[in-house]
């Protein structure tokens, strides 16, 4: 009755059952009705042999039955099996009580010498009443309702122990089981591994269908073959490596995810036969051949024989495997690195944010500790990374990513996007860029430094980036309307990005419209991502229209001249007239003139001087002032004489 | 203008009055600061170019603020400039914060400091939330209390205080009989008790001021009749109270009555013929823009009864001699 699962692959029978572990023990029909016939095996030999079934059954119905005696003892109140003297001469070694409905083991009386016993298919609930049966070589209790096991300390000679289908909870009583060589606990409850490590000659564990969450404490098994774990909830198995003549090994239908949680399996020489399947392992892209290559000396893997062919392809893979770590590796590095420059650049940023709004607000104590911070910066950094010189371009080839990283500032080309994050990264746009790299370059964001600097390298950006039609601005302290003025210069925007962060400008519910009337000639298509339509046009029109009007031709001439400079004055005079005299052919006209002037003249006027720039104008006006004073002085004098002249002559007149 | 008055001052008196040399002062700068320029077609028609366009109030455009806010002439330009430039947007219905009102000032005059902002905003909003929207008309027309009367609500703020506090500036005339409210020193605690102070003694005091300060302060007899229904005002309530005051609006004149702040027909039409000019515009341009949340106004075919101060820029030009090449405004 031993399932067929258990046939021995070595045919090593070491005990005196005749052909090892090909145990059946199979009735032959009876001409009674209640035969029980056990067909298991194709190819079992067929013993003769007869079961007392019919009078256990009326023994059990608590029927008195003809052969059956109750013992009136106070103990037990077991059923007390016999069987007639022809069965226990045929068959003296084996008894089979399969599906029997019993609830409890019976006593066996006068069958010392048994050596198979079969309880398959009942309900007991304990092991008992088999201690006098000390010749035991296999026990099978598949099928039954058993919690615990006992009862076993004195079947010293089991070699075959079959308690699947039951429900044990724990591994344990099996001291005294030094034979054992088949061990099934299959169908159980149990959920650890524990005290079968004196069990040195078991070659077969069945804990399939258990609630194990893992493996280990394997050691002591020394004769281990086969190893099955089936549809348990393992995670990870260790001490595998320690069996030393483990052949099969069933993991199927577990939890192990990673090959990390099983590589002891990779130190285990014996093994030649493994399962994952039903395992998330199985699912992943690298699943076969990680694990072929960590175990070369499998043959067989989910039942399937691995072929040379697949080996090669898992070494193949498992390079590339390694090869794209390393990529990614340095990759992740490089981005660390960048990571941390930005950080650095914000910090010195926030720095001297606060050191402007303390000097607004005249705190002294702020003043004279900011100063030192962003030096110790500057100076610690600078000496760790030296500075690169050169064309940068040298390096950049096929890759990705050209990277330039000094501490205080990070300019970065990735691709069509050139990214600057601090005030150091503008001196770059002087460096020798390739042609080929600066024409790629279509968009440039500036991080971390102010607006009013990187005005003055726009003219820069037009030459050496002509290509570059979307700019993005974060942090860079963008608080006027006028500043967008500033970007009128540049030959052409296609999409401009200001990100509401460090940019107190983008509160302003109008900003967007301010920015497509300024900048009108650009036709831009996308203002931080939203597509501009013909109906704001209109509207960014409608809002400032009357704004460059006014201050177009409103403005006297010699404002003209100062505030745009001669050569640009007369072409912005021209256009105006041409503009008054044919409003018909108006806009041909204005859209040649555009590309011509590349601007809409009459917002021309609309500029941005930098704070700094108009504050030294003022201060050269105030220089001029005194000087004027000083003239006027000398007009004050002349003027005094001339109008008491005036008032002597009036009141000389008003007298007639 | 030719009164036998101006003849009764004396000569600095004078020139002082209707701020002469500050005008020269700032001629002679911007002929220096241009000369190069300037010298190719001369002084003289400098110097005219220039006081024309102090006449016709466009010489405060893209200035520095000390020199916009030198003048009540300059003050009033600057004042009707902000309110042409930036109707549209009071028009287009937003509400906007004084940040941003701040924005459109800056515009205009790149240095316009913030305080002066505020305190027009705090007028508005009666010194509550200052991150409150403020309607077009609101803000403009306290700025122009604000703005064009700073240095005298200085002066009335410090009165305010005095009197809240007990003290009376004017030891002469104190009416302790008369006026059964008024309350001679209040401990500090019961300053709260009673909203503001006194309007009645309040408006002596001005009146007072007023007279010590000939120039810049609102003709005292529109302050009284701004006063004459209120028993007590607060500070804010007093400068609610003149900005809101039709008689003063129009005694400052730089913008027309708050029923006609959005109506300016000639800017109109210039701004109908920029949208035509809008590239790929198709639809009619007086169609509503989304954005707006009233309803556009067009311009009505009424003349408007607000009649500008100085004659429009066109009107002038015509007059003017030798000054040919500005006369683009006849690109009507």
């Amino acid at each position: 009755m031993i399932p067929g699962k258990y046939r021995s692959v070595s045919g090593r029978a070491a005990n005196n059952v005749n052909c090892g572990l090909h145990l059946v023990i199979q009735t032959s029909s009876l001409p009674e009705k209640n035969k029980v016939e056990f067909k298991l095996n194709k190819d079992t030999s067929s013993f003769p042999g007869r079961l007392l079934q019919h009078d256990l059954e009326r023994n059990y119905s608590s029927r008195q039955g003809d052969h059956i005696n109750l013992v009136s003892s106070s103990l037990s109140s077991f059923p007390i099996l016999q069987r007639s003297s022809e069965e226990k001469i045929l068959y003296s070694d084996r008894l089979s009580l399969e599906r029997q409905k019993l609830t409890v083991c019976p006593i066996i009386n006068g069958e010392d010498h048994l050596r198979l016993l079969n309880f398959q298919h009942n309900f007991i609930t304990r092991i008992q009443n088999i201690s006098n049966l000390q010749k035991l070589i296999s026990l099978d209790l598949y099928d039954n309702q058993i919690e615990e096991i006992s009862g076993l300390s004195t079947l010293r000679c089991l070699r075959v122990l079959l308690l699947g289908k039951n429900r044990i909870k724990k591994i344990s009583n099996l001291e005294n089981l030094k034979s054992l060589d088949v061990l099934d606990l299959h169908g159980n409850q149990i959920t650890k591994i524990e005290n079968i490590n004196h069990l040195c000659e078991l070659r077969v564990l069945n804990l399939a269908r258990n609630f194990l969450s893992h493996v280990d404490n394997l050691n002591g098994l020394d004769s281990l073959t086969e190893l099955n774990l089936r549809h348990n909830q393992i995670t990870f198995v260790r001490d595998v490596d320690n069996l030393p003549c483990l052949q099969h090994l069933f993991l199927s239908f577990n939890n192990i995810s990673s090959f990390d949680s099983v590589s002891c399996l990779a130190d285990s020489s014996s093994l030649s036969d493994i399962t994952f399947d039903g395992n998330p392992i199985a699912q992943e892209s690298w699943y076969k051949h990680t694990v072929l290559q960590n175990m070369m000396q499998l043959r067989q893997l989910d039942m399937k024989r691995i072929t040379e062919e697949e080996r090669r392809m898992a070494s193949v893979l498992a390079k590339k495997e390694e090869e794209k770590k390393r990529e990614s590796h340095k990759q992740s590095l490089l981005k660390e690195k960048k990571r941390l420059t930005i950080n650095n650049v914000a910090r010195q940023w926030d720095l001297q944010q606060q050191r402007v709004a303390n000097i607004a607000t005249n705190e002294d104590r702020k003043d004279s500790d900011s100063p030192q911070d962003p030096c110790q910066i500057d100076g610690s950094t600078l000496s760790a990374f030296p500075e690169e010189t050169g064309p940068l371009d040298s390096g950049l080839n096929n890759a990705l990513q050209g990277l330039s990283v000094i501490d205080t500032y990070l300019v970065e080309v990735d691709g069509d996007t050139l990214s600057l994050y601090g005030s150091g990264a503008l001196e770059s746009l002087d460096r020798n860029w390739s042609v080929q790299t600066a024409g790629m370059i279509t968009t440039v964001s500036f991080t971390f430094i102010e607006f009013d600097e990187i005005v003055q390298v726009l003219p820069k950006l037009k030459i050496k980036f002509p290509n570059s039609l979307h700019l993005k601005f974060k942090e860079t302290n963008l608080v006027m309307l006028q500043q967008f003025n500033a970007l009128a210069q540049l030959r052409r925007i296609d999409q401009l990005t200001i990100d509401p962060q460090g940019n107190p400008v983008v509160n302003f519910t109008l900003w967007k419209y301010y920015v497509l009337f300024r900048l009108s000639h650009f036709s831009m298509q996308k203002i931080n991502g939203t597509e501009v339509t013909q109906n704001d046009m209109i509207m960014a029109e409608r809002l400032f229209g009357i704004l460059a009007h006014v201050a177009s031709s409103e403005l006297p001439q010699y404002r003209l001249i100062s505030i745009l400079g001669d050569a640009r004055k007369k072409q912005f005079r021209y256009l105006l007239e041409s503009k008054g005299k044919k409003p018909g052919i108006i806009n041909e006209e204005n859209n040649d003139s555009k590309r011509l002037v590349g601007e809409n003249t009459n917002r021309a006027t609309l500029n941005y001087t930098t704070r700094d720039f108009y504050n030294e104008k003022l201060e050269e006006l105030q220089r001029r002032k005194l000087c004027s004073i000083y003239l006027d002085g000398a007009h004050r004098k002349a003027e005094e004489t001339t109008y008491l002249h005036n008032n002597t002559t009036l009141r000389s007149f008003k007298r007639f | 203008m030719l009164s036998p008055e101006r003849l009764a001052l004396p000569d600095y008196e004078y020139l002082a009055q209707r701020h002469v040399l500050t005008y020269m002062e700032d001629a002679v700068c911007q002929l220096l600061e241009n000369r190069e320029d300037i010298s190719q077609y001369g002084i003289a028609r400098f110097f005219t170019e220039y006081f024309n366009s102090v006449c016709q109030g466009t010489h405060i455009l893209f200035r520095e603020f000390s020199f916009v806010q030198a003048t009540p002439h300059n003050r009033v330009s600057f004042l009707r400039a902000f309110w042409r430039c930036f109707r549209t947007v009071g028009k287009n219905g937003d509400l906007l914060t004084m940040k941003e009102y701040h924005c459109l000032l800056q515009l205009l005059c790149p240095d316009f400091p913030l305080e002066l902002t505020q305190k027009a905003a705090r007028i508005v909003l009666m010194d509550d939330a200052m991150d409150c929207l403020m309607s077009f008309s609101d803000f403009l027309f306290a700025f122009q209390i604000q703005f064009y009367y700073s240095e005298f609500l200085d002066s009335v703020a410090a009165i305010y205080e005095d009197l809240l506090s007990g003290k009376n500036p004017n030891t002469v005339i104190v009416p302790t009989s008369s006026s059964g409210q008024h309350r001679q020193r209040p401990a500090l605690g019961e300053a709260g008790m009673l909203e503001g102070v006194e309007a009645s003694l309040f408006y002596q005091c001005l009146e007072n001021l007023c007279d010590r300060h000939k120039y810049s302060c609102p003709p005292p007899a529109l302050v009284k009749e701004a006063l004459s229904n209120v028993q007590r005002l607060t500070f804010y309530g007093f400068l609610m109270a003149l900005s809101k005051h039709h008689g003063i609006n129009q005694a400052l004149g730089a913008l027309p009555d708050k029923g006609d702040l959005m109506h300016d027909p000639a800017m109109d039409e210039e701004l109908e013929r920029l949208l035509a000019q809008v590239p790929g515009l198709v639809n009619s341009v007086t169609a509503s823009p989304e954005a707006s949340c009233l309803p556009s106004r067009t311009p009505p075919r009424v003349g408007s009864p607000w009649r500008p101060l100085h004659h429009h820029s066109r009107k002038v030009d015509g007059e003017s001699d030798g000054s040919t090449e500005e006369t683009d405004e006849s690109e009507t």
